[in-house]
């Protein structure tokens, strides 16, 4: 019973996909619309396997950046989220700038990071970083104060360091929210990237995707242009399974998250 | 407030309260000025309603408040190493396992590794979860929780054991097994125990000494001594001699709370 659970919840949405581009196709077919219009999946799939070493290179470009920025705002992230959370005064003074790098669009502030930095690697991992870091700030710090205050009563009494106490208490405390966080800025990183190659206008060999896609479309290769959307999108989706088993790994003992990973 | 600590006066008191008043920034008196001395080896339960401050009284006597008023003496617990607590859920750090738990107080005062392992194993040994070191808290029941709790209180040989409600939150069973085990470990090892309960039972079971609150501002209104042999297990539950010292305080709490108090049934 629980297997056929298990399978028409794996099966249920493929199924669902493929009778959706199924129809797609047909109604493409039925209608001779134009592939310069819209092509089928067919046309795609065709688009995509004829330009696959030239597309995987150019996701590679674009997946770097997006990895850099992830990891940079991982780091960053937690970082000013303990420094937010030594003391009330600073939470109060800093914290409104978090959020104002959170709300303004990143669209907004490309072209001023574009004129100021030279290099356009380090241009798209800084808009990337601020598409991305927010979750982790605002996740970390809430972690950080979600301590528990008997837990903390027991380190005072036992004469913990304020070292003992950030590794030993606060920083585990935080864990599953910061890996929370981290999930949402996964996908964040990658827009973020995405925007960039787009602001920055790069574009040739050594271009990432989202640069290729808009040159497909700008000729008209909807084919083309489509199947870097879902070389975008399926990488997307892998970065957060891949965030998503990290932070399974790391709660499965004793997260209420993980729980569902237990035998 | 002014805590000292002297390591002479041994076999006397534990702890002297003078004078000791708190309260709080909202400006609510949670204790009255009072008086309270501990004799070192004893086995104290302070009783009380719900918002009595007997929980207040007990983290003023670990150092974790400070009174508003008077002074703290603790003579048989120096330093913080000297002193456990346990609190009323069993407070433990769900990323840690048994073993690394109980290691905590440990790890803390910064004792070589190699130390730690033998004393951690000999403090789960005592609370009789051997065995149980490397299972996870969620893996644990509740009384196994507490057991674990304990273990951490007890691993740094603490010369005091303050307690807050530790089994409230468990089943009668559970309750009644653990109460006899922490007998049994009293026994053994004569530390100094304060005990704060809301179950009138399990503080005359447990103690020689019974100290009854007001409700708030919390002061002390009666101090009894149980009337019961030095040795006791499970079976004196049922004796009449222990129904006998129930009735007594709870009369004395009813008391407290400014009850009109039931004639006593002839004894």
């Amino acid at each position: 019973m629980r297997n056929v659970g298990s399978l028409a919840r794996a099966g249920l949405p493929v199924a669902f996909g493929l009778m959706v581009l199924a129809m797609w196709e047909l109604a493409v077919r039925v209608n001779h619309i134009p592939a310069y219009i819209v092509p089928g999946p067919l046309a795609v799939a065709e688009a995509l396997w004829s330009s696959a070493p030239e597309l995987i290179e150019a996701l590679g470009v674009t997946l770097e950046i997006t990895i850099a920025a992830l990891l940079l705002a991982a780091i960053t992230g937690a970082g000013i989220a303990f420094l937010l959370a030594q003391s009330r005064l600073v939470e109060q003074t800093l914290f409104p700038y978090a959020v104002f790098l959170q709300v303004t669009p990143i669209v907004t502030i490309a072209p001023f990071v574009i004129i100021w930095i030279e290099n356009i690697f380090v241009v798209m991992l800084i808009l990337a970083w601020m598409a991305a870091v927010f979750p982790v700030i605002s996740n970390t710090l809430l972690g950080l104060k979600s301590a528990d205050p008997n837990l903390k009563e027991l380190f005072r009494l036992y004469g913990a360091s304020r070292r003992q106490t950030l590794l030993r208490l606060l920083a585990p405390s935080a864990l599953p929210y910061f890996l929370g966080g981290l999930r949402i800025s996964g996908g964040l990183a990658l827009i973020g990237t995405v925007v960039a190659e787009m602001v920055a206008g790069t574009s040739g060999t050594g271009s990432g995707l989202a640069s290729r896609l808009l040159e497909a479309s700008y000729r008209l290769e909807l084919a083309r242009a489509l199947a870097c959307f879902v070389l975008l999108s399926a990488a997307g989706f892998l970065l957060y399974l891949t965030l998503d088993a990290l932070s399974q790994r790391l709660l499965r003992h004793w997260h209420e998250s993980a729980r569902s990973a237990e035998p | 407030m002014s805590v000292t600590a002297s390591t002479h006066d041994e076999g006397s008191t534990a702890v002297v309260l003078s004078g000791v008043g708190k309260t709080f920034a909202n400006g609510t008196e949670a204790l009255a000025p009072l008086d309270l001395a501990i004799a070192a080896g004893s086995f104290t339960a302070i009783v009380g309603p719900s918002g009595c401050g007997k929980s207040t009284l007990l983290r003023v006597i670990a150092c974790l408040a400070a009174p508003t008023s008077g002074r703290v003496e603790r003579r048989a617990a120096a330093s913080p190493q000297n002193t456990g607590f346990v609190f009323q859920d069993a407070t433990l750090m769900p990323w840690a396992t048994a073993a690394e738990n109980v290691a905590l107080p440990l790890r803390l005062a910064g004792e070589a590794g190699t130390d730690i392992e033998p004393r951690v194993a000999e403090a789960l040994k005592r609370v009789g979860l051997s065995g149980f070191g490397s299972a996870y808290p969620r893996e644990l029941s509740g009384g196994m929780r507490m057991r674990v709790s304990i273990a951490r209180a007890i691993v740094t040989a603490p010369r005091l054991l303050l307690m807050d409600e530790p089994f409230a939150a468990l089943d009668e069973f559970t309750r009644f097994k653990l109460n006899d085990d922490l007998l049994a470990l009293w026994q053994q090892n004569r530390w100094t125990v304060v005990f704060v309960t809301h179950s009138i039972r399990e503080a005359v079971f447990l103690s020689e000494r019974v100290i009854v609150m007001s409700p708030r501002p919390g002061r002390i209104v009666e101090d009894l001594v149980v009337e019961l042999p030095a040795r006791r297990d499970s079976a004196l539950r049922l004796g009449h001699a222990f129904a006998d010292q129930c009735a007594r305080v709870s009369q004395a709490v009813s008391l407290a709370m400014g009850e009109d108090v039931p004639e006593r049934a002839a004894s």
